[in-house]
C-alpha cells in the first residue's frame, strides 16, 4: 500500500526534533488533511493551527519542503508528484514560533501597529454618513484588501531572513500602500515620511514575496510603488534611493530591467557591502540560488516608473 | 488577579465593534480575548454581504421593508421590537463601516453598491466583491490596533464565573504562556460565535465554531433561547461541507441525483433551484433518503451542474466556486457536475438576551453578541447578509452595554474566580495523566454523525428520541475521556477537549428543544408534524440548566405590527 510520510519539525517549548509520520495514501487531499490524519490517529499532541480550511482565515501557513504554502489548499497530489512521497513540514521562518508548527503574531501585530495601518479617512466625510468613492478606486485596493495576514511573504523574504530589525513584514507594507493607494484617506504624505526609516529601501527585490503569496498580493511591487511616490516627494537623500538612480542606465541601455542580472547586482551589492556572511546564510536558505534563473519580476514596470520619477525630481 | 472593567470574548464582527465600543468609553481597562489570532475569526468566511435599507441601489427601499422581510423570513418568530431597533440602526452601521475603512464595492456615483439577496424584496445587501466578511474583519481589527485595544489572542475562554446570579470572572488559558489564569472582570461580553461544528465534517463554518461562549454561560446559570432552530445551507462540497455560495443557483446551476433529473421539479416546480434554502435542503435530504443520491451514509451527495452555464460565464461569475471544486472536490464544473450535500451554516438560537437595547443576559455583568447569543431578530430562519448586519449593530450595543454596567459595578467576589481556576489545574493534570477512555476525535464523530443523521434537516420524535440517548451516553463517555499531552505550552488537544464539551453541551440542548418543538417552523423540519401551529409554539423555546438536569420553558413572541402569516415566496 502507497504510504506518505511527513517529517515535521517539531518543538515542544524546550526542545527542537524532527519527528516522521506515515499514513496511507489517499488522492484528491491537501496537506492539511495530512496533519489532521496524524493528529486524529497517529499523535494527538501534534500542534497546528488552522480555521476555515478554505484559504481565508491565514492560519495554516507552514513550510512543505522549503516553500510556505497554506496547508488547506495545498492539494497533496501536486506537491507529491513534485518531491516524492516523503515530505518535509515545518512552521514558517521569521516569526517566533511556540510549538510545532504554531507561530507567534504578536510582534508583528505591534508592528503592524507601528506602521499606523489604518484609515484616517479625510475631513469631508464623517462616520454619519460614511465615505464617497468611486468604482475605479476601488479597484485600486482591492487586491491588497484581500491580504489574509498567512505570513507566507514574511516567511520567505530575503531581507527578514537577513535582519528584521530594521525591516517590515512584506505584507505590512502592502497594507501601507492600500491606505495611501485609498481615496478615501488623508494622511499619505505622513505615511510616506513614517516609513521612510522603516527598511522602505532595504527591500532585496527578490520577488519571494509575490509568488508566494496566495491570495495574489505583491508586496514587492507594493514597496516599489511606495519608492517611487517617495521619490516623488523629494526623498531623494538615502542611500537607496541613489542605488535606484544607479539601475537607471540598464533602464537606458536595454529598455527594461534583467531580473538574472537585478539577482547578480543584489549578490553583488550585499558583498560589496561586506555582508558576505549574509549572503552565504541566504545561500544555504536556498534563498539566492545563483543557478536559479526566476522568471520575469512582475514589479518591473514599477521599477522603471521608480526611474521615471528620479529624472523628474532632478529637473 | 489579571483583572478588566469590561473584557470581550471572541474577536469576530461583535466582538471586536463590542471592543472599540467600550474603549471608545473613558477610564475604562478593555480587554479583547480569543482562542486564536484575532483575524482568524469566522466572520471573515462571509462572501455575501451584508444588509441595511441605504436606498442606493433601489430608491424604494425602505428600513420597513427591510423590517417585514426579516418578520417573514423568521417564519414570525423573531421579536418585532428587537428586529425594528435592528433594522433602523442598520444604514447608519454600514456607513459607519465605511468610515472605519472597509473597502466597499462601489456604485456609479461612488455610494456604496448594493446586490440582490435571498429573502429580500430589494436589492440592499451591501458588499465588497466576494469577501465582504474578510474586509469587515480585517477594517474592524485595524481599529482595534488604532485604539490600542488589549488583545489576549490565543487566550482560551474556560468558564464563566458567576456568584447568586451576579459575574465575578473568568478563568482562561494562556495559550502561548503554558497558563490557566483567573481574570477579574466587572463586565464580559461573550461574542465566541456559533456551533456549526456540533455536525463536524457537515459544516461551513471553520473548525473553532464549537460553541465555547455558548456552553459556558450555560453552564454558569444563563439560559439559552431557540437552540434547536439550524441553519443547512443546501450546497456545501459533499466531502468538507465547505460553501458554494448561493451564487451557483442564482446564475443558473441545476441539481441533479443519480437518475440525472432536476429533481427540484417534484418540490418547487416554479422557482426550482431558486427556491428557499430551507426547502432546497430539504428536497436533497428526500432525495439521498429515497435512494436516488450518489454514495451512502454520510458520503452521501446529489450533483450540482453547471456546465451547461459554458466556460465563459463560469469563468467570469463563478471563479472562487470553480476553484473551490477544483481544489476540494478535484472536480472542474466546466467539465463535470459538483457533488453537495446540505451544510450545516448557523445557528438562530443562542445565549438568551433580555434587553435588545444592551444585550443583557439574566446574569449581572454578563452581556453576549453575535451568533453566539439569540436576541431573537433571526426567529426561525435568518436572511442571508443578516448576520454580518447582526454583529455591527449588536456589537456596538453590547459593548456600550457592557461598558455603561461595568461605570456602576463594584464589590465582587474575586476569591470564586482564584478556587475555579485552580479547580481548572486539577482538572488539567487529571485528564492529561489519565491512561485509559475513549479518545476525543471519537466522542466527536460520533456526536456528529447522530446529530447529522437524526437532528438534521428533517427531524422525527422518534429518532431525536435516539439521538438524545445517544447524545447522553457520549457526555458520560466525555467524564472518563482521555487527553494524552502533558505539555501546557499550546496543547491543542486540551483545547479540543473543551471544545468537545462544549459541543455536546450545546447539542444536548439542540436535541431537548427540537424535540419539543412538535411543529416544522422556518429551519425546524419535522417529517411527523409538517406544518407550523402558532396556537401551541408561537413562542420562544427557553432551555436552563440545573445541576446537570436541562429545564425547558417558553416565553411569547413579542408581536407588534405585523401579525403571522403563512410564509410563500
Ligand atoms: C462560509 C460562511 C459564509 C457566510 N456568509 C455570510 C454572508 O454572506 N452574510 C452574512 O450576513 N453572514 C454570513 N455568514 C454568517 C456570519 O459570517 C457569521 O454568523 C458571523 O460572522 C458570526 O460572527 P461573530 O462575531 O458572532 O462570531 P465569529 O466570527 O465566529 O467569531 C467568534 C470568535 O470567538 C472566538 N472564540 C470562540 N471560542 C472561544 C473561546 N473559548 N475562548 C476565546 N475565544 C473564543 C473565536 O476565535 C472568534 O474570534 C457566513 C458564515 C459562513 C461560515
Ligand atoms: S521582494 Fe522585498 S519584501 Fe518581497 S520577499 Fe523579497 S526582500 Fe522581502
Ligand atoms: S501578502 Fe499574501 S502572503 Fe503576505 S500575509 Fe498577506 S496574504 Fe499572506
Ligand atoms: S485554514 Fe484558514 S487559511 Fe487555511
Amino acid at each position: 500500500m502507497r504510504k506518505i510520510t511527513y517529517k515535521i519539525e517539531r518543538f515542544d517549548g524546550v526542545n527542537n526534533f524532527v519527528q516522521e509520520y506515515s499514513f496511507p495514501y489517499q488522492p484528491g487531499k491537501t496537506i492539511l488533511w495530512g496533519l489532521i490524519t496524524i493528529k486524529d490517529s497517529l499523535d494527538p499532541t501534534l500542534a497546528f493551527t488552522a480555521a476555515c480550511r478554505s484559504a481565508v482565515c491565514g492560519a495554516c501557513a507552514v513550510r512543505v519542503n522549503g516553500q510556505a504554502v497554506l496547508a488547506c489548499e495545498t492539494p497533496l497530489d501536486a506537491i507529491l508528484e513534485r518531491f516524492g512521497d516523503t515530505l518535509t513540514i515545518a512552521p514558517i521562518q521569521n516569526f517566533k514560533v511556540i510549538r510545532d508548527l504554531v507561530v507567534d503574531w504578536e510582534p508583528q501585530a505591534a508592528r503592524l501597529a507601528e506602521a499606523k495601518t489604518w484609515l484616517q479617512p479625510r475631513d469631508e466625510f464623517d462616520a454619519r454618513k460614511g465615505c464617497r468613492q468611486t468604482a475605479a478606486d476601488f479597484k485600486k485596493i482591492n487586491t491588497q484588501a484581500a491580504c489574509i495576514l498567512c505570513g507566507s511573504c514574511a516567511s520567505e523574504c530575503s531581507k527578514l531572513s537577513a535582519n528584521d530589525q530594521d525591516f517590515l513584514e512584506p505584507f505590512t507594507y502592502s497594507k501601507v500602500w492600500k491606505f495611501v493607494a485609498d481615496t478615501r484617506d488623508k494622511s499619505a504624505a505622513e505615511r510616506i515620511q513614517a516609513i521612510q526609516d522603516k527598511g522602505l529601501w532595504k527591500c532585496m527585490h527578490c520577488a519571494e514575496c509575490i509568488t508566494k503569496c496566495p491570495k495574489g498580493l505583491a508586496p514587492g511591487e507594493d514597496i516599489a510603488r511606495l519608492r517611487q511616490l517617495s521619490i516623488k516627494m523629494g526623498y531623494t537623500g538615502n542611500p537607496g534611493a541613489r542605488h535606484a538612480l544607479s539601475f537607471v542606465k540598464d533602464i537606458e541601455d536595454t529598455g527594461r530591467l534583467n531580473e538574472a542580472k537585478l539577482q547578480v547586482r543584489t549578490i553583488g551589492l550585499i558583498s560589496s557591502i561586506a555582508k558576505f556572511p549574509m549572503a552565504l546564510r541566504l545561500l544555504r536558505r536556498g534563498k539566492l540560488n545563483p543557478f536559479h534563473f526566476p522568471g520575469k519580476v512582475k514589479g518591473h514596470e514599477q521599477i522603471q516608473a521608480i526611474l521615471k520619477a528620479v529624472r523628474e525630481s532632478e529637473k | 488577579m489579571l483583572n478588566f472593567d469590561v473584557l470581550v470574548i471572541g474577536s469576530g464582527g461583535a466582538g471586536m465593534r463590542a471592543a472599540l465600543e467600550a474603549v471608545r468609553q473613558e477610564g475604562l481597562s478593555v480587554g479583547l480575548m480569543t482562542k486564536m489570532f484575532p483575524t482568524r475569526s469566522a466572520t471573515g468566511c462571509a462572501q455575501g454581504g451584508i444588509n441595511g435599507a441605504l436606498q442606493n441601489a433601489d430608491p424604494a427601499d425602505s428600513i420597513e421593508k427591510h423590517f417585514f422581510d426579516t418578520v417573514k423570513g423568521s417564519d414570525y418568530l423573531g421579536d418585532q421590537d428587537a428586529i425594528e431597533h435592528f433594522v433602523s440602526q442598520m444604514p447608519d452601521a454600514i456607513r459607519e463601516l465605511d468610515y472605519f475603512g472597509v473597502p466597499f464595492s462601489r456604485d456609479g456615483e461612488g455610494r456604496i453598491a448594493q446586490r440582490n439577496f435571498g429573502g429580500a424584496s430589494s436589492p440592499r445587501t451591501c458588499f465588497s466583491a466576494d469577501v465582504t466578511g474578510h474586509v469587515i474583519l480585517h477594517t474592524l481589527y485595524e481599529q482595534c490596533l488604532k485604539h490600542g485595544v488589549k488583545v489576549l489572542a490565543e487566550w482560551y475562554l474556560l468558564q464563566v464565573v458567576a456568584d447568586q446570579g451576579k459575574l465575578c470572572g473568568i478563568v482562561a488559558y494562556d495559550l502561548k504562556g503554558g497558563r490557566i489564569v483567573p481574570i477579574a472582570t466587572k463586565a464580559i461580553v461573550i461574542a465566541t460565535g456559533g456551533a456549526g461544528r456540533i455536525y463536524w465534517l457537515r459544516t461551513t463554518n471553520p473548525f473553532t465554531s464549537t460553541g465555547d461562549g455558548i456552553a459556558a454561560c450555560f453552564d454558569a446559570g444563563i439560559p439559552l433561547k431557540d437552540p434547536e432552530f439550524v441553519q443547512f445551507h443546501p450546497t456545501g462540497l459533499a466531502g468538507t461541507g465547505i460553501l458554494m455560495s448561493e451564487a451557483s443557483r442564482g446564475e443558473g446551476g441545476y441539481l441533479l441525483n443519480n437518475k440525472g433529473e432536476r429533481f427540484m421539479a417534484r418540490y418547487a416546480p416554479e422557482k426550482m433551484e431558486l427556491a428557499t434554502r430551507d426547502l432546497v435542503s430539504q428536497a436533497i435530504e428526500t432525495e439521498i433518503k429515497e435512494g436516488r443520491g450518489f454514495g451512502e451514509g454520510l458520503s452521501a451527495y446529489v450533483q450540482l451542474d453547471l456546465r451547461h452555464l459554458g466556460r465563459e460565464k463560469i469563468l467570469e461569475r463563478l471563479p472562487q466556486i470553480r476553484d473551490l471544486a477544483i481544489t476540494f472536490e478535484q472536480v472542474d464544473p466546466i467539465n463535470e457536475p459538483i457533488p453537495i450535500r446540505p451544510s450545516c451554516h448557523y445557528v438562530m438560537g443562542g445565549i438568551d438576551i433580555i434587553d435588545y437595547r444592551t444585550c443583557a443576559t439574566a446574569v449581572e455583568g454578563v452581556f453576549a453578541a453575535g451568533e453566539a447569543c439569540c436576541v431573537s431578530i433571526h426567529g426561525a430562519n435568518r436572511l442571508g447578509g443578516n448576520s454580518l448586519a447582526d454583529i455591527v449593530a449588536f456589537g456596538k450595543f453590547a459593548g456600550k452595554g457592557a461598558a455603561d454596567c461595568a461605570k456602576q459595578r463594584h464589590g465582587f467576589s474575586e476569591g470564586l474566580v482564584g478556587q475555579a481556576a485552580r479547580a481548572w489545574e486539577e482538572k488539567f493534570q487529571a485528564v492529561t495523566t489519565r491512561k485509559t477512555g475513549a479518545s476525543v476525535v471519537s466522542i466527536r464523530d460520533r456526536l456528529a454523525e447522530i446529530m447529522w443523521n437524526n437532528v438534521g434537516v428533517f427531524r422525527t420524535g422518534a429518532d431525536m428520541e435516539e439521538a438524545l440517548k445517544v447524545v447522553d451516553g457520549l457526555i458520560k463517555e466525555y467524564q472518563t475521556v482521555m487527553v494524552p499531552d502533558q505539555n501546557k505550552i499550546y496543547n491543542t488537544l486540551f483545547v479540543n477537549y473543551i471544545e468537545l464539551g462544549s459541543m455536546l453541551t450545546v447539542a444536548k440542548a439542540v436535541v431537548l428543544g427540537a424535540l419539543n418543538r412538535k411543529e416544522s417552523r422556518g429551519s425546524h423540519c419535522r417529517a411527523d408534524f409538517p406544518n407550523r401551529d402558532d396556537a401551541q409554539f408561537l413562542k420562544h423555546t427557553i432551555v436552563s440548566k440545573q445541576g446537570s438536569t436541562y429545564n425547558i420553558s417558553y416565553r411569547p413572541v413579542v408581536i407588534t405590527k405585523y401579525q403571522p402569516a403563512e410564509r410563500k415566496y
